[in-house]
């Protein structure tokens, strides 16, 4: 199954990255969680033993031929609605959202698999079909990524559930849908937006967009967060204030430092040159994804890489984004460097799949 | 390659394209925020995390003329709201009300006084709180409940026994009319010196407030200190207070109100030669301490309509008639203006007429023929009415005035009041009358218009101990700003006058054998020390109209001692004085203690043991008050 030759098709250069990327979020974590008072916090550590699993997962997913995936696609897609389900009625709440199955190790969190779920399951049902989509075909994808969309985002988990929509556009797209459907499907959801603001939107996802419009309205509410965040990383300056002399972060002044704003300490800590750094490595890791797409021996691994890559690009720009003060906050982490194991282990299988199309693209 | 492959191709590389931007946009808004608008972020990040904190300087410590702690600091808990931190001041308000237990509109009045203030200030609202209230705000302080409410330790003026409190005065918070007059750059929430001699030489004793900056976290706790400008103290004063002399004023005095004869009066004690004060008091006092860590309001209103008015500084500020103890002026003035001579008989048949109208001697059978010592020794009231009307009230009151009476004795403590003794200038000027020589009589005894203070009466009987030198009484003996103490050299004399000695010999003669042999003063007799002083007994004037109430109490008449001691080349000078302590051989007992107490310190003997109620054995019949004739108003006619 694993053949000697595979194994010099693997995309070291890729892997170093996110090794490096995933280093650089201990170290994050390091400083953010590190309290003199009490010893050094346990996060780190956690951190370090879901990058272990991970990695194991990224070889899990790497040593069987993605086409065997994509052909169970239909069991897995199964599954992990069943878990979405599951974790509806029997999850344990925390934070006033009903996300995790508690395991004995550590909090199962299966949204993060879901995108994995969505991405193979719509490769395999695009890379089926010949030509540019068709309505019905747009409207089964559609539907195929609202189910789990729908399951998450009532525990409520906004943010994640946002994070497959990414997944059908870019399959979508890249199975050729036309510009003029993609411009539609945008205009739809501006139309949508008041509508959605009226009905679906919880008044602290509305007061979350409403000060970000105008952070100064709730200086010390809402819009406090989006202020340090940008005070945070305004502080940074070129060199930064140095491992573990952000003010910001360790002080506590800038709130879940070691989760959603971990790019703002690192911003604070090492600067602008360690957020050109940190950005030139995302980039790499995307751009060397992309190339995987481009490489793939069919269309099925190409739709694939571009699923996975597609929610983690999506959440990558928005977290930075906001780490900045530059969006509205929302519980979105940074895949990679954020603290959370299933996030952790869920983007290193994705991009064992990843590995997975570009090392296997001479095979038959 | 089909057509289609190209396709996605070229799709993807749109989406390399449109990334690739995406990251240079990111690239350049974290550029600008870092790079470009750095400065004014990083001012905006140590606003967050620095805080200025004011380290209280504490005031200077007070000593004793032999090094004794009177007055020191110790520490207390302040807890102030900072609303620089502040979401939402109402609910601050509520929930620190109810954690330390006070009323919530209490603290909002206080909140409401401070309101214009910078928010940065943290605006006091329990000063010395009690430890249980301190970790009350503490606890709730780590649920981040309260971020924005400081604890802080701050210096607190303590006094370690309750004596001399109108000397010592007392703190408090500097008021509104006190920083808009801009005294020595007070700031709201300083504590300076309101009475006595931590208002006098509050400058000295304030001290200089240091800083220090700290870091802090997002609920506002100090995690480390930057930098710190530590306090400078107060100067140190040493007074000229002896201690054990004090103490057994005090003593005496709460002897005298356990005996139930009163809780009223003053005693000064000084040197003769310097003016000195070696013991100070008045009373009823208070508890300067209930004032050092901010008085609450039920204590200052108590304190303030308590009938026996213990604010005020009866020593320097009441005016009472001396009675007899003014018999020495009016004995000085015949003597030094060659009206009369020592040897001057009068003739005592226990009332004698003058312009029409009898006065009567305390004495009913009278005192027969005699002269001025013997006259002085028994208190002789037609004597005195006969040297007066010779005199002439001008005259007397030169005299008196010369001897400290009627005038400021300058003391180094606030807010003194002058007594009285009239002449006809006086009477003119404010009465717009004429003097009637009538009314020359009864200022013979020092009763009519005559009014002095206790302090005034100190500095009397410290002219007639030296000599004709109106020293300044004072309190300030010497200073140390860090570098060593410094003496204060007395203050100059307010004037000096020649006083032929031998005359002034016969009146030192008087006031020794009112003390040595059977005169009314024989209470305050110590065996060796040659104890020279006068009795006064004085109706209480401002109670006259209120005879009809009956309150036995009030109407009972005040006590006077004055002494000097030993009678030749004294070492002591001063007064005792009892509000309705019935009459002066009462106030002589008092002073028999004092004068005891400072001789034993002399001679190196033990002190001798605090007197107790049945020790001082005062004489409550009302006797003497009855003997000696209450004179006739000569303004009646």
């Amino acid at each position: 199954m694993f053949e000697r030759r595979l194994y010099y098709h693997i995309d070291w250069p890729l892997i170093i990255a996110i090794i490096a990327l995933c280093s650089l979020g201990v170290l994050m974590i390091y400083s953010t969680t590190f309290d003199p008072t009490r010893g050094t916090a346990r996060m780190y550590a956690t951190q370090l033993y879901a990058i272990v699993i991970g990695m194991g997962a990224l070889v899990f997913m790497l040593s069987i031929d993605y086409r065997t995936f994509t052909d169970k696609s239909h069991l897995i897609y199964i599954g992990v609605c069943a878990l979405l389900l599951y974790v509806m009625f029997f999850g344990m709440v925390q934070m006033g959202a009903r996300r995790w199955i508690p395991l004995r190790v550590f909090n199962l969190q299966p949204s993060e698999f879901a995108k994995i779920a969505v991405a193979l399951v719509l490769a395999k049902f695009y890379g089926e079909n010949r030509g540019a989509p068709s309505w019905t075909d747009l409207a089964i994808g559609g539907a195929l990524t609202a189910v789990p969309l729908l399951l998450i985002a009532k525990e409520p988990d906004l943010g994640t559930a946002v994070t497959l929509m990414p997944v059908f556009l870019a399959v979508a797209y890249l199975a050729g849908m036309r510009m003029r459907i993609l411009g539609l499907m945008f205009l739809c959801l501006l139309l949508a937006a008041p509508v959605a603001w009226k009905f679906a939107l919880k008044d602290y996802q509305k007061s979350r967009v409403s000060t970000f419009l105008d952070p100064s309205q709730d200086a010390k509410g809402a819009g406090y967060q989006q202020i340090q965040a940008r005070i945070t990383v305004g502080s940074g300056g070129l060199s930064g204030k140095g491992f573990r002399q952000g003010t910001q972060g360790q002080l506590r002044f800038l709130p879940v430092a070691h989760n959603d704003f971990i790019f703002s300490v690192l911003a604070e800590e090492q600067g602008f040159a360690g957020v050109l750094v940190a950005l030139g490595l995302y980039l790499f890791v995307i751009l060397r994804a992309l190339e995987a797409a481009r490489l793939a021996k069919d269309r099925l691994g190409s739709y694939l890489v571009l699923g996975v890559l597609a929610s983690f690009t999506f959440q990558v720009v928005y977290n930075i984004t906001m780490s900045a003060g530059l969006a509205p906050v929302k519980g979105l982490t940074l895949p990679l460097m954020s603290y959370g194991g299933s996030s952790m282990i869920a983007t290193l299988a994705g991009f064992g799949l990843i590995l997975n199309v570009r090392m296997r693209r001479f095979t038959n | 390659m089909t057509i289609e492959r190209r396709g996605i191709g070229m799709r993807l590389s749109i989406l390399q394209y449109v990334i690739t931007v995406i990251f240079s946009i990111l690239a350049v808004s974290f550029w600008v925020l870092q790079v470009v608008e750095h400065a004014q972020f990083e001012e905006m990040a140590e606003n967050n995390h620095q805080r200025t904190l004011a380290l209280r300087a504490p005031r200077g410590i007070v000593f004793d003329r032999e090094g004794k702690v009177l007055v020191e600091n110790r520490h207390s808990y302040s807890i102030s709201i900072v609303r620089e931190h502040t979401k939402d001041l109402n609910r601050t308000i509520r929930l620190l009300a109810g954690v330390l237990g006070m009323d919530e509109p209490g603290v909002r009045t206080i909140v409401e006084r401070h309101r214009r203030e910078p928010t940065y200030r943290p605006i006091t609202i329990v000063q010395d709180a009690t430890l249980a209230q301190v970790s009350a705000v503490k606890a709730r302080r780590l649920d981040f409940e309260l971020p924005d409410v400081v604890v802080e330790e701050v210096p607190t003026r303590q006094y370690p026994e309750t004596m001399a409190a109108h000397a010592f005065g007392y703190v408090g918070e500097v008021n509104d009319a006190q920083v808009a007059a801009g005294e020595e750059g007070l700031k709201s929430g300083d504590i300076v010196g309101q009475s006595g001699i931590e208002k006098v030489y509050n400058a000295m004793l304030m001290g200089e407030d240091g800083a220090k900056r700290v870091v802090v976290n997002s609920v506002g706790r100090e995690i480390r200190t930057l930098e710190e400008d530590p306090p400078t103290e107060g100067k140190r004063l040493q007074l000229t207070i002896d201690y054990d002399l004090q103490k057994a004023v005090e003593d005496a005095f709460d002897a005298t109100e356990a005996a139930g004869l009163t809780n009223a009066g003053a005693a000064i004690v000084l040197d003769p030669n310097t003016g000195g004060i070696l013991a100070f008091a008045s009373r009823p006092a208070y508890d300067p301490n209930a004032f050092a860590a901010g008085i609450d309001r039920a204590t200052w209103a108590s304190l303030n309509i308590d009938e026996d008015r213990p604010l005020n500084d009866r020593a320097i500020q009441g005016r009472y008639s001396p009675g007899s103890t003014f018999k020495m002026a009016v004995a000085l003035a015949g003597l030094e203006e060659g009206i009369i001579t020592p040897d001057f008989h009068a003739h005592c048949a226990g009332a004698a007429t003058f312009y029409g109208r009898p006065f009567k001697c305390w004495k009913k059978g009278g005192h027969g023929s005699i002269d001025l010592r013997h006259a002085i020794e028994q208190s002789c009231d037609v004597y005195f009415y006969t040297v007066a009307n010779m005199v002439g009230v001008d005259k007397i009151n030169k005299w008196a005035t010369a001897l400290g009476l009627g005038v400021k004795s300058g003391i180094d403590l606030p807010n003194e009041n002058q007594g009285l003794v009239p002449s006809t200038e006086w009477k003119m000027r404010v009465r717009h009358e004429k003097w009637y020589a009538g009314e020359t009589i009864s200022v013979g005894i020092g009763q009519g218009q005559v009014s002095v203070t206790p302090v005034s009466m100190a500095v009397y009987m410290a002219t007639l101990a030296n000599g004709g030198t109106r020293v300044t009484p004072h309190l300030l003996k010497a200073v140390d700003d860090g570098t060593g103490w410094k003496p204060v050299p007395a203050p100059a004399p307010q004037s000096k006058v020649e006083i032929n000695p031998e005359k002034l010999q016969a009146i030192r003669d008087g006031l020794w054998m009112v003390v040595n042999s059977g005169g009314t003063g024989a209470t305050a007799r110590i065996a060796g020390k040659d104890v020279s002083g006068k009795t006064g007994s004085a109706q209480v004037i401002s109670n006259a109209g209120r005879a009809a109430a009956r309150t036995s109490k009030d109407l009972r008449d005040n006590g006077w001692f004055v002494f000097f001691a030993p009678r030749d080349h004294p070492t002591v000078a001063g007064v005792v004085f009892l509000e309705h302590g019935i009459h002066g051989p009462n106030a002589a007992r008092v002073a028999h203690h004092i004068l005891d107490t400072f001789f034993a310190k002399q001679d190196g003997r033990p002190l001798p043991p605090p007197p107790t109620k049945e020790s001082l054995r005062f004489d409550f019949s009302d006797a003497m008050a009855k003997k000696q004739s209450p004179p006739v108003e000569p303004t009646e006619r």
